[in-house]
């Protein structure tokens, strides 16, 4: 498959907006990659429908695979012993990620659909971010996730797991 | 596919533009699922440390799950190297027999106490287990009743108390790891592989190390860290500091890196200080005291690898100057080296090296072997340093002095190796290693020795050859003579021959009892492979019980006496004692000693290489290459280059030999006694192949016996293969040579009175054998004498019948050419009488026939005349002659007979009588037209000796055979065909 750096394909967010993207940026998403490699040369003509995500977002996708078009591969299949290679996030990735918790998650979803390891691993890094430090109540409160313990279970988990708390 | 997908979501961007969260939240509520789904969630968990993943459980029940989920911890163990999955299964499957058990026991219980079912009790107990299995959390209860009970830090174990479903915990605990340092340092044996608890073991561990883990990351300089103020021992600051690298491995959230980092810094600044208290032992060489404490606390530490390296690098047996290199080539004579500086060498090395393992073992803690970094470094500065410029000096002197050096000091070596003492750490394969190491130092020689000692041998065989070839050409002029000489005493060759074949039958006989090769060396009869042989070759001087080329006149007389009275242990060292004293009679076209100079060279050239296939893997796998290479050679450049050759010349010899040429008729045929000679040389030297093939490649397993693709195996074969074929061409021409002489002898010996006597009334004829017949049985019988037991049994038979045959015939011809009277026969019969009586020698049955038909034949020229009739019966009793004469041809000897004209009318009458008008004599040939067997249709026909079955295909040719028979009695002289059958013939004649 030819991929020179001025073909460009035309993806299509759910909102119906057309956006023109370079086919080297665009392969960075294993999805749209692999989706290529098994269609052919004839899939390039036709705009490439992303039905899960709106053009904000998108585009927000596409702008970092625009900066990290160059990156070497990710091997596809990282052994999950080998967690250690999980680096802190660079200082562009971390300022991309400077966007309101909606978007952020919206991003992660993106990402996650389009198959783009790396920026989900930026994503999960700066939601990880956010969590730490925080009480069980805060954590709730920015995942506005609800609290279906009763009091005492509450305290039970806790005791059970003291030895993990920060001092 | 795009409208379908995309509907219902622009639907929902439309209603809820703002917040996809809220409608995230939304469906959360309905089907209680998190934000997003649980496969990232899970990513992100991967990120969080310790303490926020515990915070995160805490948020909701569902995120409980995904944090308490067992894998996740276990991950974590198992990168710590402390879960153990056959432990765990056990376990799970010991739990699981118990739970059921339990499971049992509650039901009982429950349905007793409330006496109502089982169902409604457990949703009441659920209220207060909410998290956990009902089972599982007793067991788990159990568990850690247990571990308490066991283990002695029961204070610890808070957070498993805790696990009980009563919300009435122990009395609150003071945190656990400060209470109890010591108990901490063995933190990692308590842990236990257990399904579902791997996150309370995990918790064990944390609780434990996460405080010194962070606070050590936090701290700013080495005095910081509170755990260097909490142990106060090197041993115990060792052992937490190796918990922590380990329990590193388990931090991989966002800043482990640098956690790390502060870590081996850490772990380095405490090494450096531990390094120098060993540094300054060890400068005061307090073996027992400090060195021996702070090798300990660095093995504790990270397996005390910079200890022993200082130890290693430092140690002052490199110090030392053990024996220097230039001895072993300054001691010996020029061009020679001697090997007992090196040994010497080796020996005091190996001394200083026991020592040390002694001290090793005082110092150094279980684990690594220390002697084997030791040995390394010994091989690669000491070893190494001597051996090397050893090689390539008496490489540049001369080249046997260096392949003596390689392979001796090699040798030296491996008595060296065997010399260690293995320390406490070695282990079982400490000679292995040892070997390994030895192997190494002389890893890069081996490559260039075994190529200079397959050039060498070469070299040195060929030259060999050479020589001999160009003496033998020199003294070709004298050769013919000195053939003529060598029959003149035929007597002293046979009584030679005699007790050379018994001598050389010994050593073949013992042959299966192979006697191991290390017996050989002490062996004191054998003094030419006790030593080394090229050596003395080598230093120039001749070898005094060598025997030289042997003259034309080698005194020959009471040899065969002398036999070596201690019973030879080395079949080589037989041969060679054998060969040195015996075969100096023989002068061949090639030479035994030769080719015991070229086997003795071979050995001693395996014999150096084969030390090196001790070494194993590839080297060993070379060097046995290289000795199968050398054994092949040998047997190419004796085999193609020495006897091959000759063999041809002695064929070409006896090509040659027209008996009628030689003026002088002695008792045997000059090339052909040679060439007997010489097979008997062949074969003891392919013999002699064998010996050594069995005792140098065999059995040190060089080479597989039963590998026929083996080169030495195929070589070894192709030698004998082309000795055979040598032997049977010269056989062939022997053959016809010695009936050329027979016929000779006959021609010229037989006196035509022999048989045939001039009548003497008085009657007194000289009874017995014939001179010619007693000359030809001479001739032939010495020639197949020679031959056995030299040759195989085999080929043997074939050249005996052969002879048997070839005289048969030559006996028959010149029979025929004799006139033989009544009186003669007496003669005849005692002649015949002889050659039956030789060739019974021959134990041929086949060919015993023959000679008995003979010795019947000549029974005919015994009756007198007057029996006319009689004579008849015998010249027509096909039997008397088993099948060997017809009729006919008993006729044609009957036509001998000195009154033959007088009888043959007799005779003829009674042979044919009248009326047997069908059976028609002309030219000698008879021709019947026999009895045709018209339903099997089998022609006979009758050709020299060989008879052939011919199966016609169709009877009508038999009939038409028949018909037309007269007609083809008339053009018979054309078709030399007998159709006949004797025994149907009698029935009609009678």
């Amino acid at each position: 498959m030819s991929s020179t750096d001025d073909q460009t394909i035309t993806l299509v967010s759910n909102d119906n907006v057309s956006i023109p993207v370079a086919l080297k940026v665009a392969e960075r998403s294993m999805l749209i990659k692999n989706m290529l490699e098994d269609i052919g040369e004839s899939a390039m003509e036709s705009p490439i429908p992303i039905p899960n995500v709106n053009e904000q977002v998108l585009k927000k996708v596409i702008e970092w695979c625009e900066h990290h078009k160059d990156d070497p591969a990710t091997a596809a299949d990282d052994d999950s012993d080998s967690r250690k290679k999980t680096t802190d996030i660079e200082e562009w990735d971390q300022k991309f990620m400077q966007v309101d918790q909606e978007m952020l998650f919206e991003i992660i979803l993106a990402s996650n659909y389009l198959d783009i390891k790396p920026l989900l691993d930026v994503g999960c890094k700066t939601v990880a971010n956010m969590i730490k430090g925080k009480s069980p109540e805060e954590i709730r409160k920015t995942f506005n996730i609800t609290n279906d313990f009763t009091p005492e279970e509450e305290e039970q988990i806790r005791r059970e797991n003291e030895w993990a708390e920060d001092r | 596919m795009s409208t379908f997908k995309r509907a219902p979501v622009i639907h929902a961007g439309g209603n809820n533009t703002n917040s996809i969260i809220t409608s995230l939240k939304a469906t959360s509520m309905i089907e209680s699922k998190p934000v997003l789904p649980a496969e990232i969630i899970s990513t992100i968990l991967d990120y969080l440390p310790i303490t926020d993943l515990i915070s995160f459980a805490r948020t909701s029940k569902r995120m409980l799950e995904m944090v308490y989920e067992d894998s996740r911890w276990v991950q974590r163990l198992q990168v710590m190297g402390l879960w153990d999955a056959g432990e765990a299964r056990k376990r799970f499957e010991d739990a699981l027999r118990k739970k059921r058990e339990i499971v049992r026991m509650r039901v009982e219980e429950d349905a007793k106490r409330a006496g109502i079912g089982v169902n409604g009790n457990s949703g009441a107990r659920k209220t207060s287990t909410t998290l956990f299995d009902a089972g599982v959390e007793e067991e788990r209860q159990r568990k850690s009743v247990d571990a308490a009970a066991k283990a002695v830090r029961t204070s610890v174990d808070g957070f498993e108390r805790l696990s009980l479903s009563t919300p009435n915990p122990a009395a609150p605990t003071p945190r656990a790891p400060m209470l109890d340092p010591e108990a901490l340092l063995n933190i990692f044996s308590g842990v236990r592989s257990i399904r579902g608890s791997a996150r309370q073991e995990y918790g064990k561990i944390y609780a434990a190390l996460a405080p010194f883990y962070y606070d050590l990351a936090r701290s700013r300089s080495h005095v910081d860290p509170v755990i260097f103020r909490v142990y106060r021992d090197p041993e115990q600051q060792a052992q937490m500091l190796a918990h922590l690298t380990v329990f590193a491995r388990s931090d991989w959230a966002q800043g482990w890196r640098q956690r790390e980092e502060k870590l081996v810094t850490m772990i380095g600044i405490f090494e450096n200080a531990v390094l120098r208290e060993f540094e300054q032992g060890f400068e005061a060489w307090d073996v027992d005291g400090k060195m021996h404490r702070y090798a300990h606390v660095l093995g504790v530490l990270n397996g005390g690898h910079a200890g022993i390296e200082l130890f290693v690098q430092k140690h002052a047996l490199f110090n030392d100057r053990l024996g220097n290199y230039m001895d072993c080539i300054n001691q010996a004579s020029s061009d020679n080296i001697t090997l007992e500086p090196s040994r010497q060498f080796l020996e005091a090395l190996s001394r200083k090296i026991n020592e040390q393992a002694d001290i090793i073992d005082r110092v150094f803690p279980p684990g690594e072997d220390v002697l084997h970094i030791l040995l390394d470094k010994v091989a690669e500065d000491i070893l190494m340093e001597y051996v090397t410029p050893l090689f390539d000096i008496s490489h540049e002197r001369s080249l046997p002095s260096y392949l003596k050096a390689v392979s001796g000091i090699f040798d030296q070596s491996m008595q060296f190796g065997l010399t260690l003492k293995p320390t406490k750490n070695s282990g079982k394969d400490f000679l292995t290693n040892v070997k390994s190491v030895v192997a190494r130092v002389f890893e890069p020689h081996v490559d260039l020795y075994l190529q200079e000692e397959h050039d060498y041998f070469k070299g040195l065989a060929e030259t060999e050859v050479d020589t001999w070839d160009k003496k033998l050409s020199q003294e070709d002029a004298t050769t013919e003579s000195f053939f003529m000489a060598n029959v003149n005493r035929q007597a002293d060759k046979k009584d030679f021959l005699s007790s050379f074949k018994k001598v050389v039958m010994m050593p073949v006989n013992v042959l299966p009892s192979l006697p191991p090769f290390g017996a050989a060396k002490t062996a004191p009869a054998n003094r030419f492979s006790l030593q080394p042989a090229p050596s003395p070759r080598l230093s120039g001087s001749p070898i005094p019980s060598r025997p030289q080329t042997p003259g034309p006149t080698p005194a020959l007389t009471g040899i065969s006496s002398s036999l070596p009275s201690e019973a030879p242990t080395d079949e080589l060292a037989a041969k060679a004692a054998l060969m040195a004293s015996r075969l100096e009679g023989i002068r061949s076209l090639f030479s035994i000693e030769i080719a015991l100079d070229l086997t003795h060279y071979a050995k001693s050239s395996i014999e150096r290489a084969g030390l090196f296939v001790r070494l194993g893997g590839q080297t060993g796998e070379e060097a046995r290459e290289q000795c199968l290479t050398i054994f092949v050679d040998l047997l190419q450049i004796l085999g193609n280059r020495h006897v091959k050759v000759g063999f041809d010349k002695a064929v070409d010899h006896l090509s040659k030999y027209n008996p009628r040429e030689v003026s002088e008729h002695q008792q045997g045929v000059a090339p052909l006694v040679t060439f007997l000679e010489l097979v008997n040389v062949g074969d003891l030297i392919s013999q002699m192949v064998d010996v050594f093939y069995e005792q140098q490649l065999a059995s040190p397993r060089l080479a597989d016996r039963n590998d026929f693709l083996d080169p030495a195996v195929v070589a070894k074969k192709k030698f004998e293969q082309m000795l055979d074929e040598r032997v049977a061409a010269g056989l062939n021409k022997g053959i016809d040579v010695l009936m050329d002489e027979v016929e000779y002898v006959c021609a010229t010996t037989q006196a035509p009175t022999d048989y045939n006597p001039p009548h003497s009334p008085s009657g007194n004829y000289d009874i017995g054998p014939t001179k010619c017949a007693e000359q030809v049985v001479g001739i032939v019988e010495s020639h197949t004498k020679m031959l056995t037991g030299s040759t195989d049994k085999t080929m043997l038979d074939v050249f005996n019948q052969e002879v048997g045959l070839r005289l048969f015939t030559a006996l028959c011809k010149h029979l025929k050419r004799q006139r033989i009277s009544t009186d003669g026969s007496i003669a005849l019969i005692s002649d015949m009488n002889l050659y039956f009586l030789y060739i019974r020698t021959l134990k041929n049955q086949e060919l015993l026939e023959y000679f008995k038909a003979l010795r019947e034949l000549s029974q005919v020229y015994l009756i007198e005349a007057k029996h006319a009739k009689e004579m008849a019966e015998v010249i027509a009793d096909g039997k008397r002659f088993g099948g060997v004469f017809r009729a006919e041809e008993v006729y044609e000897f009957a036509e001998r007979r000195a009154d033959w004209y007088t009888v043959k009318k007799d005779v003829e009458r009674a042979m044919y009588g009248i009326g047997c008008g069908g059976h028609v004599r002309e030219g000698g040939f008879a021709w019947m037209v026999g009895y045709i067997d018209a339903y099997t249709t089998k022609f006979y026909r009758l050709s020299g000796f060989g008879i052939t079955l011919y199966d016609s295909k169709s009877v009508l040719a038999g009939g038409l055979y028949h018909i037309f028979s007269p007609c083809l009695c008339l053009c018979s002289p054309l078709f030399p065909t007998v159709f006949e059958s004797p025994q149907e013939q009698r029935v009609s004649r009678n």
